[in-house]
Order: structure tokens, then sequence, then C-alpha cells
């Protein structure tokens, strides 16, 4: 994975890494940031997952798919916020563990998610009426996808102290 | 405050547990604590959020009536919260205690709770909500509460950072 060194190297090189570190005020700043698009998507998301596991029964879920901008909004955030720590000091991330088992996840959400649309789950679940009980296969993708965002925050809440980044 | 509540502040951070946190090399220890803290906070705000979106007029078909279901979720994400902030406060209860910032975090947090609260009372609790436009007030109420919450994230992020001897400059 040499090409990932390489391109962290010029990661590192850059003014924008340097500013990242050199202005106390900024890191903090991303944090909260990064903080706030979690509980957008975290909030978004487990909003729509524990509707489909049955809570709130009454709401249809199709209707529930209209706050899912915000949800994504706080995943862009934290995609933005994220890399610009990564260029800020890439090398506390590159080598560490709980770092790639924490993207390993995101990617998993993200399959998860990409399952749920294309095998026509989530238009089933859709159609149904509004205190119908979802079928157990979009159930088990709701609790998936509720584990797999409970252990991302898990594993980037451990970045200091499974791995040694600030 | 009186002498003997620093002298009770400064027992509890002394005491056999907050030093097990505070120090033990364990990840069940600060670092569990610290977890359990920010997933109360993602549900805690994150389902506030949702609720509160819906009365600002996203998603707005929904109804209001089945959204009530999801205050236990908040509950539940505030009493994590309440239970592990406990925690981090006893382990540094005396700096804490003299910080205005953490004064601050805990104002914000009261009022988010009340207006958390106040729109359920007034919109998810209202039978006639869902034939009647939302009201300023109840949109008020939501837009305060998202904000309340994003201010108590900013000032608790900032605690980490701020310690009692950068503000007020002495120590017990």
């Amino acid at each position: 994975m040499s090409y990932l060194d390489a391109i962290s190297r010029w990661l590192k090189a850059t003014g924008l890494s340097w500013a990242m570190l050199h202005y106390t005020w900024v890191w903090p700043t991303c944090q909260i940031l990064h903080l706030i698009g979690m509980a957008f998507l975290v909030g978004i998301v487990g909003f729509l997952d524990l509707r489909i596991l049955g809570i709130g029964k009454g709401i249809p879920i199709s209707m529930v798919h209209q706050l899912l901008p915000w949800g994504i909004a706080g995943f862009v955030l934290n995609m933005t916020t994220g890399i610009l720590f990564y260029i800020g000091d890439p090398f506390q991330y590159l080598h560490a563990r709980v770092f790639h088992f924490k993207m390993l996840f995101i990617l998993v959400a993200g399959l998860n998610v990409l399952y749920f649309y294309l095998s026509g789950l989530l238009a089933k679940v859709e159609a149904l009426g509004p205190v119908e009980d979802a079928p157990l296969s979009a159930k088990v993708i709701a609790v998936v996808s509720l584990t797999i965002w409970v252990g991302v925050i898990y594993l980037g809440r451990m970045l200091p102290f499974l791995g040694d980044s600030f | 405050m009186p002498v003997e509540f620093w002298r009770f502040l400064k027992a509890v951070e002394l005491s056999g547990f907050s030093k097990w946190v505070r120090e033990a090399n364990s990840i069940w220890a600060y670092p569990t604590v610290l977890f359990l803290h920010t997933v109360g906070l993602a549900f805690a705000v994150g389902i506030s959020v949702a609720v509160s979106l819906r009365v600002l007029g996203f998603g707005s078909r929904m109804p209001t009536k089945p959204m009530d279901k999801f205050f236990p979720i908040i509950w539940a994400g505030f009493w994590l919260n309440a239970f592990s902030g406990t925690i981090l406060l006893a382990t540094d209860a005396t700096a804490k205690m003299k910080n205005p910032v953490f004064y601050i975090k805990m104002g914000f947090i009261l009022l988010a709770v009340i207006t958390v609260q106040l729109t359920r009372n007034r919109v998810f609790r209202n039978h006639d909500a869902d034939t009647t436009p939302v009201s300023m007030n109840s949109k008020i109420l939501a837009a305060s509460s998202i904000f309340l919450w994003l201010a108590a994230i900013v000032t608790g992020r900032l605690l980490a950072y701020l310690t009692a001897t950068h503000i007020v400059g002495s120590d017990i």
C-alpha cells in the first residue's frame, strides 16, 4: 500500500495540512462539526431504522424518507471534516488498525444501504400500510445499520486510545 | 460556595472509582465512558433533530401522533448522558465546577430539555396537530431545541480543551 504512503506524504506537504495544525481553533472546530454531522446522520438514519423495527407505527415509512437529505447532509459534513483531519495529520491514521476498521464499518454501512435499495426491499417496505409490520429481512437490515453506526462511533471515539491520534 | 462543598468534590475526585476511571490504563475505563457519552449524544440530539425538523415543515406529511413514540429514545439518550456525564464530572469535579463553560453547557442542556418537552406537549401530544397548521410558536420551540442541542455540543467539546486554570487561574 505504498501509494497510500505517497499520497499521505504529498497531503502532509500541502498548505492545507499546515493550516489544520497551525491555527489552534481549526481542529476543535472541525471536531465540533464532526459531532454535529454525526448527530444528524445517526439521528435521521436511526429514526428510519427504528421505524422499520416497529417504533412509531402509524408513520408511513415512505414519509420518513423525506428526512433523509438531512442525514445525507450530516454524512457529507463528516466526510469533509474527516478528510480535513486526514490531510492535517495523515500518519496518525494511515497505519492505525482502529482507523482501518472505522473505514471498513462505514463501507459496510454503505453496502447495507445499497443492498436495501437494489434488492427492492426498500420499495417493498415503502409500499406497506402505515401500521403494517416490516418483513424480517428489512428488520435485519435496520439492526445491521444501527449496529454498524454505533460501531463507527465506537471506533471513532477509540482513535486516540486504540490508535494514537489526537 | 462553602468550603465543605469543595472538600466533598475533592473527595469524589480522589475516590478509588474516579481514580480508576481517570487513570486505569484500560479501554473499559475513561474511553468507554466517553464512548457512551457520544452514543447518548447521537440519539438524544439526533432523534430530537428528526422530530424538530418535522415541526419545522420537513417530512410534513408524517402524522405527528405516532412520532410521540420516539421521545422515549430521546430520553434514553439523555439519561445515558446524565449517567456517563456524572462519571466524567466525578473524575475532574473541582476543575469542572470552577469552569464557567461547564455551567453554560448545563444551561444549554436544561433549556434544550425544556424546549423538547414543550414541543412534545404542544405538537406530538396534541390531537388536533395533524388537522391544523403548525403554529409559529411551535416552530420557534423546535428551532430552539436544535440550536440549544448544538450549543451544548459546542460547549461540551470546548470543555475538553478549556481547563479551569485557563479561565480562573486558581486551584483548590
